[in-house]
């Protein structure tokens, strides 16, 4: 995956450069608002990091600039200020995802990687598949191993997100987002619990457990290898 | 404003004045009236009597001159004088010589005295007369015709009371128009101490250009404004900073922690205690987040997250997402939801809101406890409430718990950063809603009230204020991220 930053804050932008370089990314980082407009123009990027303040130029106006000039690569906001109404200017600015400082490497590089990998919109998919469990989303039922699992319509969501993104980490914010649309870290164990009932139901049986917890960073669903 | 209008016309101070002035300026003007009426009439009088006076001697001397016969015959031609006096001569007898004044007294001097009139009907005319005794024992009466006196009066008073009457009009209009002016300035200032309050920190009160007392008024309002504006925002400036001065250093913190823990390979004791120390500041950047976010909340201008939501909904999927979680702590989670309530707020906010009471209930009730969500319709009362029967807290701290920071003995000790009641109430406030802790008995019930017609209003009204003032407040948005910027750098 090619990335480039554009952050000026010295120490993140190395901290985010020496991340995603040693999980074997190509990672770029201009530090001013004009540069980073004329790089992120310029290069082919899959992904483009960028902080919505940055002398030069703003993040928000570089975002609307490339998405004017026809920039198809994933853009993702970094901020010091998590606020609501930051949040959905930036999306409306043309941003695909938002990331509040600071912020865990683990939890941008899961964003990115989510990013970087959707699937083009001409392929919808009807039928997801992780080895034996089996997700129509048309009939919106769940099979694992030809037998139907019975899910309520938010444990469905939640198996649909990670099933859409198999073999990749999702955060626990991410799901929280994009499964509940919760913008907050609720104190209580909200996704734990949805994925150990998920758990529960999708690998009754002793059948081979799909779903695997990856401390500190997440949740993956992926094939027994 | 058209009903109420007239009511609230009478009960400005510009009126009641307008009417205090009328009432002495017109009592002036009547006392006034009366002296000028009184100084003529006197003048009248004095006239008249000075004109009789003057007859009499006249007469005298004619009979002095020119013997009694020829006295009788100067009365009889005097009486066809145009607008001649009136006149009776009677010789010593009493027999009449001349004159036809009649009803006359006894007694010698000046009287009044009325003559009936056939002409006026039963009115009998009125005249003053004055009878002397002649030196040859003649009776002679002069006198005039009091009706003309009379015809001033009623002429005077007549003039009195129209003056009167227009005199009132016209001070009664002046007033209503001067106090539907201050009327109109008045509210021109609350408008603008409604939005103020509404978290339009931008708005001033409007100057007319006149300079007169109210211009000056506002304008002195409009500077104390604006530096009450200026003072709210180097106090967000302020927060602003201190929370990147201490949030940067903190994020680099938490890098170098990161970046140590990936370095700290197979050595679990040192990965378990970079651990420790990762959780650790998560909770010192959480707090600082949440007041932060507190903050931005409370300054009641972060409306632009706002639209239509559909609350019942959102109520749903909140109780949902934490009754399994409940469940697994043993904890009952029932929830009472009247449908498809609509709803003008961020619903962002009031997510957050809501999952803060019940991760609050769910962390401070035991094992077996019932919590329950509602919320219902009371006609134009919109009621929401998150209820437990877990220990509840005492009469006595339950306003202190919206307090930043404060904790119940009990809890302190166990999670959490003690804000998120102050984040409740913040939210409960930028949307106008009633937020109280009361006794359930047992337990904790959580209120939240609010008005569902006035909260219609308010989105119209802001629906309009977001079209007029979008410009401005984009500005005013944009300006303590440059400031944040220059610190960050520093």
């Amino acid at each position: 995956m090619r990335v480039l930053i554009i952050e000026d804050d010295a120490e993140t932008a190395a901290y985010v450069l020496d991340g995603l370089r040693r999980h074997g990314h190509v990672a770029d980082q201009v530090s001013d608002g004009r540069d980073g407009l004329m790089t992120a123009a310029g290069g082919d990027y899959d992904a483009i990091v960028v902080d919505r303040m940055l002398p030069g130029l703003d993040g928000l106006a570089i975002v609307k600039m490339i998405r004017g000039a026809g920039v198809k690569a994933a853009v993702l906001f970094l901020t010091a200020r998590g606020g609501i109404d930051d949040r959905v200017e930036g999306l409306e600015a043309g941003g695909d995802d938002y990331l509040t400082k600071p912020f865990a490497f683990s939890e941008l590089l899961a964003r990115l990687n989510a990013l970087a990998r959707r699937p083009p919109l001409t392929s919808i998919e009807t039928v997801l598949r992780v080895a034996d469990l089996e997700m129509d989303l048309i009939a919106r039922r769940v099979k694992r191993n030809g037998t139907d699992v019975e899910l309520q319509p938010r444990e469905f969501k939640l198996l649909e997100y990670l099933m859409r993104n198999a073999g990749r980490v999702v955060t626990r914010t991410m799901l929280l987002e994009r499964v509940w649309e919760f913008h907050f870290d609720p104190k209580t164990k909200i996704v734990e619990t949805h994925i150990s009932r998920l758990r529960a139901k999708v690998g009754s049986g002793g059948q081979q457990q799909l779903i695997h917890t990856i401390r500190g960073v997440g949740y993956v669903i992926r094939s027994p290898s | 404003m058209s009903f109420g209008l007239p009511l609230r016309l009478m009960r400005t101070a510009s009126f009641g004045l307008a009417l205090l002035y009328a009432t002495l300026l017109a009592a002036s003007a009547v006392v006034l009236g009366f002296i000028v009426y009184w100084t003529v009439q006197a003048s009248i009088d004095r006239q008249m009597a000075a004109h009789i006076d003057a007859e009499i001697e006249i007469l005298k001397e004619e009979l002095r001159s020119e013997g009694a016969a020829d006295l009788a015959r100067e009365v009889e031609t005097r009486i066809n004088y145009f607008g001649a006096l009136d006149y009776f001569l009677a010789d010593a007898d009493g027999k009449r010589l001349a004159g036809d004044l009649s009803n006359l007294p006894a007694t010698d001097g000046w009287s009044d005295i009325a003559i009936p009139d056939p002409q006026r009907g039963k009115d009998p005319k009125y005249f003053r007369v004055k009878i002397v005794h002649l030196d040859n024992g003649y009776r002679l009466v002069v006198g005039d015709d009091l009706g003309s006196k009379e015809d001033i009066r009623r002429a005077f008073l007549g003039a009195l009371g129209w003056a009167l009457l227009a005199f009132l009009v016209l001070t009664l209009t002046a007033g209503a128009l001067l106090s539907s002016a201050f009327l109109s300035r008045v509210d021109a200032i609350a408008r603008t101490a409604e939005a103020i309050s509404n978290g339009d920190l931008g708005s001033r009160v409007p100057l007319q250009g006149t300079n007169d007392n109210f211009d000056r008024l506002s304008a002195t309002l409009n500077r104390m404004l604006d530096q009450i504006q200026r003072l709210m925002e180097s106090l967000s400036q302020v927060s602003n900073d201190i929370a990147h001065a201490l949030r940067t250093p903190l994020g680099r913190l938490r890098q170098k922690l990161e970046v140590a823990r990936a370095n700290s390979g197979a050595n679990s004791e040192c990965t378990k205690t970079i651990d420790a120390a990762l959780e650790e500041t998560d909770n010192i950047l959480d707090t600082f987040s949440a007041l932060v976010r507190i903050a931005q909340i409370e300054s009641g201008t972060r409306t632009a997250g706002f639209r239509e939501i559909d609350l019942s909904k959102l109520f749903e999927t909140v109780s949902e997402a934490f009754s399994a979680a409940g469940e697994d702590e043993g904890k009952t989670l029932t929830a009472k939801i009247a449908p498809s309530i609509k709803f003008w707020g961020d619903g962002d906010l009031i997510s957050e809101m809501l999952a803060n009471l019940l991760d609050n209930a769910i962390r401070h009730t035991a094992q077996g406890a019932h919590i329950e969500v509602s919320l219902v319709n009371h006609g134009s009362q919109l009621v929401a409430s998150v209820a437990d029967d877990g220990p509840g807290v005492p009469p006595s701290e339950q306003d202190r718990i919206f307090r930043r920071f404060y904790r119940l003995e009990r809890s302190i000790g166990t999670a959490g950063t003690g804000l998120g009641l102050s984040l409740v109430a913040a939210v409960a406030e930028l949307h106008g809603m009633k937020f109280c802790a009361t006794d359930n008995k047992p337990g904790l019930r959580m209120t939240l009230s609010f008005d569902c017609g006035v909260l219609n209003a308010k989105r119209a009204s802001r629906a309009i204020d977001h079209d007029l003032a979008q410009g401005p407040r984009q500005i005013a948005r944009r300006g303590p991220e440059r400031a944040e910027k220059v610190a960050l750098q520093s």
